[in-house]
């Protein structure tokens, strides 16, 4: 078939090949490693059936029980979680918005625990936001701030940054980061800055940027000298670029250390183009923060207890919820929350009842009262997924789902008649 | 016995390794073994006493966990990489400052060498979890 869209990370590569026999997958071109795992294991370890937990085991049903106890377990709940949906497609957020505002639950994405800060940090600042396309065809100067595309979107490089561009000849390539990762390797110039010191050293900047002496030798593990040639590097530029990870937003910090760099590159907008990117790391991740403003007006973190959408992040973030022991119920929809939360919001999970929506079998499948098998979203089914840069893009179905196996949108739409049904809505 | 434990300040973060495995299935050994690490430089090996994949305990205020230690070029003395995954998560906390965030990365560390400890399938380390919750 012609070319579909990799549905694993934010960069959504859109130059896959893949080859179909009998309805399988026999080769992929152009992916990198992870790529090539998700089209060429898309049905290893699969969630075949449905399942229910009774007594202590798992019993498989046919997909209507299961989709009745789903619903059993949302319209008996008093407060619900819905989280998930970063690697799903946008069609399936829908229906999870539906769900939660007719039960008057939260729904929150991945990215509480992603770039939920760099959201904070923009919605303070404002970012100046780039195009991929621009940075392979402008910018000379691009910098990985605490993020490791090597390791986590490995073709973002070889796509946009060491690609050629129409406009540019010469590229410099920086990392700046605590530990000399995959990426550090491979750049013109990496930049070693102490643990936990991101904010000092982007505010330091910015200070010499706007032209002041600062009275010190060193911040966060630079000398002064270093600092002032990497700022004035970073003025002489033509075009430049921060790609800032998780580096940022994970450690103390969080949105602070956002909110300097996005203030760094304002500052630096005044003497060259500047603009800032967070790598996302789930494909639709993205998506999720769109059609979640989209649909309630805020990008994660939505409460409709009182029948209109309110959001507070440390509040209705799925982490807090379950820390706090605020819901009695969740559904989860193409994650994994037993395996990326802290331990304290697994031991909550335990206690309540969880309704598990996902391809694969998971860690969260374990602990799951439901779990409901969905189709593998760009592979088995359609949809839309927005790159990181804000780009929507259409992945395209390239095989059979199994039988009987729904995509997420469905599996929730399905739960929603059933709970709208019982609650008399 | 007296073990000598090793300071470090734990950073979690992606691999390569882990990404594949977490996309093929993780249930599965791959995965287990991609994320059931913890990486340290040499001299932090050498000041533990155990052989690069030997079984070491990472503990923090938060809880204590048992994976395998192994030297990395590129982590500094000083640091402990973990792939993130519910190893890590084991030893990391749930507070987020009210954004929502936990603390993933900088999180105070002891590393001690567990001589004879098992490192716990994905599932044992859950359940385990989830009976402290019960
Ligand atoms: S870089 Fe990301 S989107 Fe591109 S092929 Fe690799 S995993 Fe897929």
């Amino acid at each position: 078939m012609g070319r579909v869209i990799c549905s694993f990370c934010g960069c959504l590569c859109d130059d896959i090949e893949v080859g179909v026999q009998d309805g399988r997958i026999v080769s992929v071109r152009n992916a990198c490693a992870l790529g090539r795992v998700r089209f060429l294991e898309w049905d290893r370890d699969r969630l075949r059936h449905p399942t229910v937990l009774r007594g202590g085991e798992y019993v498989q049903v046919p997909l209507s029980e299961a989709i009745d106890r789903a619903a059993e377990i949302v319209s008996s709940a008093r407060r619900l979680l819905v989280y998930g949906l970063s690697s799903t497609e946008n069609d399936a957020h829908r229906e999870a918005y539906r769900l939660a505002e007719l039960v008057g639950g939260v729904v929150d994405n991945t990215s509480s625990v992603c770039h939920g800060p760099s959201i904070l940090a923009v919605q303070q600042s404002g970012i100046p936001v780039v195009s991929l396309a621009e940075v392979r065809n402008r910018a000379d100067l691009v910098i990985y701030w605490g993020a490791n595309p090597v390791a986590a979107h490995p073709r973002h490089i070889q796509r946009f940054v060491r690609a050629e561009g129409a406009f540019v000849r010469d590229r410099e390539l920086w990392v700046v980061d605590v530990r000399r990762s995959e990426t550090a390797r491979v750049a013109d110039r990496f930049v070693r800055v102490q643990p936990g010191s991101d904010l000092e050293v982007l505010s330091a900047l910015r200070a010499i940027v706007n032209g002041h002496t600062l009275d010190v030798s060193s911040v966060g593990g630079l000398a002064m000298s270093e600092l002032s040639e990497l700022a004035e590097r970073m003025q002489s530029a033509q075009y430049g670029v921060i790609f800032f990870g998780l580096g940022l937003t994970q450690t103390g910090g969080r949105h602070h250390n956002v909110d300097a760099a996005i203030r760094l590159v304002q500052d630096l907008n005044s003497h060259a183009r500047w603009g800032l990117l967070p790598m996302r790391g789930h494909y639709n991740v993205t998506g999720a923060n769109d059609t979640s403003t989209w649909q309630t007006g805020y990008p994660f973190a939505v409460d409709f207890a009182r029948g209109y959408p309110r959001y507070q992040p440390g509040e209705y973030s799925a982490v807090d919820m379950l820390v706090n022991r605020e819901c009695d119920a969740v559904v989860n929809v193409a994650a994994d929350p037993a395996a990326h939360f802290p331990r304290e919001a697994v031991r909550h999970l335990g206690r309540i009842p969880v309704v598990n929506i996902d391809p694969k079998k998971n860690m969260t499948s374990l602990v799951a009262s439901v779990n409901i098998p969905a189709a593998v979203a760009g592979v088995e089914c359609d949809g839309i997924a927005v790159r990181m840069d804000g780009l929507p893009l259409y992945l395209k179905k390239a095989v059979d789902p199994p039988p009987d196996v729904l995509p997420d949108r469905e599996v929730l739409a399905e739960i929603y008649v059933k709970v709208a049904e019982e609650l008399g809505r | 016995m007296t073990s000598v434990g090793v300071r470090l300040l734990l950073v979690t973060g992606r691999t390569v390794r882990q990404g594949r495995a977490l996309e093929s299935g993780k249930l599965q050994q791959e995965y287990m073994d991609s994320v059931a690490v913890c990486e340290v430089d040499r001299t932090t090996l050498r000041v533990l006493g155990v052989t690069d994949g030997g079984p070491v305990r990472v503990e923090t205020i938060h809880g204590s966990v048992v994976v395998r230690c192994r030297v990395r070029e590129g982590v500094d003395p000083g640091i402990a990489f973990m792939p993130c995954g519910p190893y890590a998560n084991a030893v990391t906390g749930g507070h987020t400052a009210t954004t929502g965030m936990p603390e993933f990365k900088g999180i105070d560390a002891v590393v001690l060498p567990a001589p004879g400890e098992g490192v716990p399938t994905p599932e044992e380390l859950l359940r385990a979890q989830l009976e402290e919750g019960a």
